[in-house]
């Protein structure tokens, strides 16, 4: 067994001013090389954890801590936390705010020169540091210029310079495209493996952990309820239910099938065992899981928003849309996915009269965009942007939500009614005399989409709605999309999560790099996995266990796939 | 809309260590105050232009200042114009002053009133001095790496926390300003037409953005906070610094340079009264 690198032992800690513990009684020793993640529903207590571990909490909080935690042999309660920096590296959530310099290379001397590092020894530092996460080369560049998985490799440079022994990273990836989240589960693995650092990961990207983590610890309500091998976490499918925790699919997807089968036998967490496991297993009769999961869907209502031959070049000369076609219909629910740069916020910023077409045309009921006023197209077309807090200027729930009405000029009585009418669709009405930005993140998206919604808009369009959100978060929104879908909305939805939408979209636009590479319902969109691979996307691993069975049966969810295994039709073969 | 930037042009400038520009700021700000003649001050302002020109500063970013400033300046020429002679007569002790436009007397509460020669080249002299004032600060700080602007700070012995603030203001204030720019959209995509409301409406939509972006900034602040300690910053001066700033030759130059020029402006101000209100050159 490894030595142990940082250990707590009976640690509880409440923040000032409340009695709830953020953590509480928790013991548990992380080894020197080991990759541990850390897993829970928000509000569970993984970001006080990781500050627990440099000291931060509760040197700059204060509040109450009681047990012991130590790194590197360090009481993190009797050593400064610029000592104990030294030790721990880490990297935070929002690629954004936790870069501080001008430079690149500047960034990664910043804790350096903190520390006083001489000039000399700081330049290898840095060099070798930029070649551990591939970003050399880029010394002399602004951060902002990076992109948001390169930021989160700088970040992770700069906590590597200082050679720690323990590098904690507080959902790194919750806020990058999958290309960026890729680059940083590859680099924190390398760095791991060929460095020996000790990683504590947290998130709640359940298949890459199940990947890459040597044990798993969940968390909930601020206390420690299980740690063990990915396939001990991970499998318990039922208990990460019970938490709101979502497991990998392919975890799920076994589960299921025990289910169905009255069967107890282990669930894989990793796709590869999974897809042995279809391999190895019965013979499917495909025609019959087939004709249940195929629906067709023919639509031959009118477009109501047109783009013909959609060119849009930037000020700086990027060409972000090139030559783009099509028509989404009254009544639609259209999933645009891409990796980022494809296009895909270009796209809707035309039909939100955000971007005029640099060649080409955009056109809302048949009308062309220029003879559309802001106030009417507000009416008729709402957005949701990813980010809330970014949407949100007034001082209680319920001026939100009557900005725009009157804005209008609408009585107050008509205001009055519209409000109550929206606050209690999305279950707000109590909180209407609070400040939005006091609200949790996930009632403050439902305000947002309170305010648009108040203009009763046809179509509605909502830019990665689920990102920075858990599971049951990010299920909520969708279910709001789909409610407004049954309600007889357009519904136009951008985001990376795949997994989550098979079953909200119907159809899906693929982009990638400026151009439409694919329109097609869902089923088939997400089957054709070169095209998705091509736009950097990686189809959710129901799709590829679907594709374990062979005859390109067009499953989308662990739902489908398990009650296809299960199914009466198995064709048993000797 | 102004913002800070870096020139991506190499010149004098960009080769200057920070320090002898912050004196050479300083020498020109000082100068442009003391100043009251409108031909020495149009010819300050005229020469720090030339040079932020010539500096890679963009043509682009000048007309935007003079843009921004427009409406500041036509107030100045109206009130100093019409009004400040009382003013120009007890400092220069000239008893009549030049007529230049009388407007008629029937004319409610401003009618009579007389635009004089002087109060305009008073005016001038005021808008020359703030114009120097304002693009002095691109031509010493869009020309210098933000990193080495820190170094030549502490050098200057300017205490580092406050070089530190300085530098994370340049950048931290195109994030805020992107916010603020989220926040105007989202007021735009709920059927607001900015474009088509009054100046007071216009305002109050703008005040309801500070509410969201102060809570915002004040949140990236701890964040930033906690991302720091974690980096073992203290705020201590006691640290190494991965840039040099070390004066060269054209350093030494400036400085000798900007010291000798003040020294002759405060001589010929307060010896021979050029630049001084009543002096030579008081009518250019």
């Amino acid at each position: 067994m490894a030595s142990i690198i940082a250990a707590l032992k009976q640690a509880s800690y409440a923040y000032p001013h409340t009695d709830r513990f953020a953590l509480k009684d928790i013991s548990l020793d992380i080894h020197q090389g080991e990759f541990l993640g850390l897993i829970g529903p928000t509000g569970a207590g993984k970001t006080t954890f990781c500050l627990a571990l440099n000291g931060i909490v509760p040197q700059f909080y204060g509040g109450r801590f009681f047990g012991h935690v130590t790194v590197a042999g360090l009481d993190t309660l009797d050593h400064p936390i610029s000592a104990l920096a030294r030790h721990v590296g880490v990297v935070f959530e929002d690629p954004e705010t936790q870069l501080v310099a001008h430079s690149v290379e500047n960034e990664i001397a910043f804790a350096l020169e903190n520390l006083k590092i001489p000039r000399e020894e700081m330049l290898p530092r840095i060099s070798r540091a930029l070649e551990a996460v591939r970003l050399e080369g880029t010394e002399k560049r602004h951060p902002q210029e990076l992109s948001g998985g390169q930021k989160q490799r700088l970040a992770i440079a700069a906590a590597l310079a200082l050679r720690p022994d323990l590098l904690i990273l507080d959902e790194p990836t919750s806020q990058l495209d999958p290309v960026g989240a890729q680059e940083v589960f590859a680099t924190v693995r390398e760095l791991n493996r060929t460095l020996g650092i000790a990683v504590v990961m947290t998130g709640h990207a359940a298949e890459e952990l199940a990947e890459y983590a040597d044990r798993v610890a969940l968390l909930v309500g601020g206390k420690l309820v299980k740690v063990g091998p990915p396939d001990a976490v991970y499998g318990d499918v039922a208990q990460l239910e019970t938490c709101d925790v979502r497991p990998p699919q392919v975890a799920r997807t076994f589960y299921l099938i025990n289910r169905l089968r009255g069967a107890e036998s282990p669930v894989p967490v990793r796709l590869a065992e999974g897809m042995r496991r279809l391999r190895e297993g019965p013979a499917i009769e495909i025609a019959g899981c087939y004709a249940k999961c195929v629906e067709t869907h023919s639509d031959t209502s009118a477009s109501l928003l047109s783009v013909k031959d959609l060119h849009h070049v930037y000020p700086d000369g990027t060409r972000a849309l090139r030559g783009i076609s099509l028509d989404i219909r009254a009544g639609e629910y259209v999933l645009i996915v891409g990796q980022n740069g494809a296009g895909k916020s270009s796209l809707v910023k035309h039909f939100l009269k955000l971007l005029t077409p640099t060649e080409g045309c955009v056109q809302v009921d048949g009308r062309d965009m220029r003879e559309w006023t802001v106030g009417a197209l507000a009416r008729r077309i709402g957005y949701v942007a990813q980010n809330p807090d970014h949407q949100i200027f007034n001082a209680t729930v319920w001026d939100e939500v009557a900005f725009a009405l009157k804005n209008r000029g609408w009585r107050k009585a008509e205001v009055e009614g519209r409000v109550i009418e929206t606050l209690s669709a999305l279950n707000l009405l109590d909180a209407r005399d609070r400040h939005p930005l006091a609200l949790p993140r996930g009632d403050r998206a439902r305000v947002v989409i309170a305010a648009v919604l108040a203009l009763h808009p046809d179509v509605l369009i909502f830019d990665e709605p689920t990102t920075g959100q858990d599971y049951r978060g990010a299920r909520a929104i969708l279910d709001i999309t789909r409610d407004l879908h049954r309600q007889g909305k357009t519904i136009i939805v951008i985001t990376h999560h795949l997994h989550l939408m098979p079953d909200y979209a119907e159809r899906v636009l693929v982009m990638g790099a400026g151009v439409l590479l694919l329109d097609a319902p869902i089923r088939q969109a997400y089957h054709a996995v070169d095209v998705l691979r091509s736009t950097y996307l990686t189809p959710p691993q129901a799709v590829l266990l679907a594709q374990a069975l062979g005859n390109d049966v067009p499953l989308l969810t662990p739902e489908e796939v398990a009650a296809c295994v299960t199914d009466k039709n198995v064709k048993r073969e000797t | 809309m102004l913002t800070l930037q870096t020139v991506t042009r190499a010149s004098f400038f960009t080769r200057l260590d920070f320090r002898p520009k912050l004196v050479l700021m300083a020498v020109l700000t000082l100068t442009a105050f003391l100043w009251e003649s409108v031909a020495l001050n149009g010819a300050l302002a005229l020469g720090v232009i030339l040079a932020a020109l010539a500096a890679g500063v963009s043509g682009r970013y000048i007309r935007r200042v003079l843009g921004l400033m427009a409406p500041f300046y036509v107030i100045l020429l109206l009130t100093q114009g019409f009004w400040a002679g009382d003013m120009l007569r007890a400092r220069t002790g000239q008893t009549v002053l030049t007529p230049l436009l009388t407007l008629p007397a029937h004319w409610w509460l401003i009618g009579g009133g007389q635009m004089s020669l002087e109060g305009v080249l008073y005016a001038l002299n005021l808008i020359a001095k703030t114009l120097t004032m304002t693009l002095v600060i691109p031509l010493g700080v869009f020309t210098t790496d933000a990193n080495a602007m820190i170094v030549g700070l502490v050098k200057a012995r300017i205490p580092y926390k406050l070089a530190f603030i300085f530098s994370s203001t340049l950048r931290f204030f195109p994030l805020l300003f992107a916010e603020a720019q989220t926040i105007l959209e989202a007021q735009r995509l709920r059927g607001l037409a900015f474009e088509d409301l009054g100046l007071l409406k216009r305002v109050s939509l703008y005040a309801k953005i500070a509410v969201p972006l102060i809570l915002n900034a004040l949140v990236k602040a701890q964040t930033l906070e906690i991302v720091l300690l974690s980096r073992a910053f203290s705020g201590s001066p006691e640290r190494t610094y991965l840039h040099e700033s070390r004066l060269a030759a054209w350093d030494y130059a400036l400085l000798v340079s900007s010291a000798l020029f003040f020294i002759a402006v405060l001589v010929a101000y307060f010896g021979w009264g050029l630049g001084r209100m009543g002096g030579p050159l008081a009518n250019f």
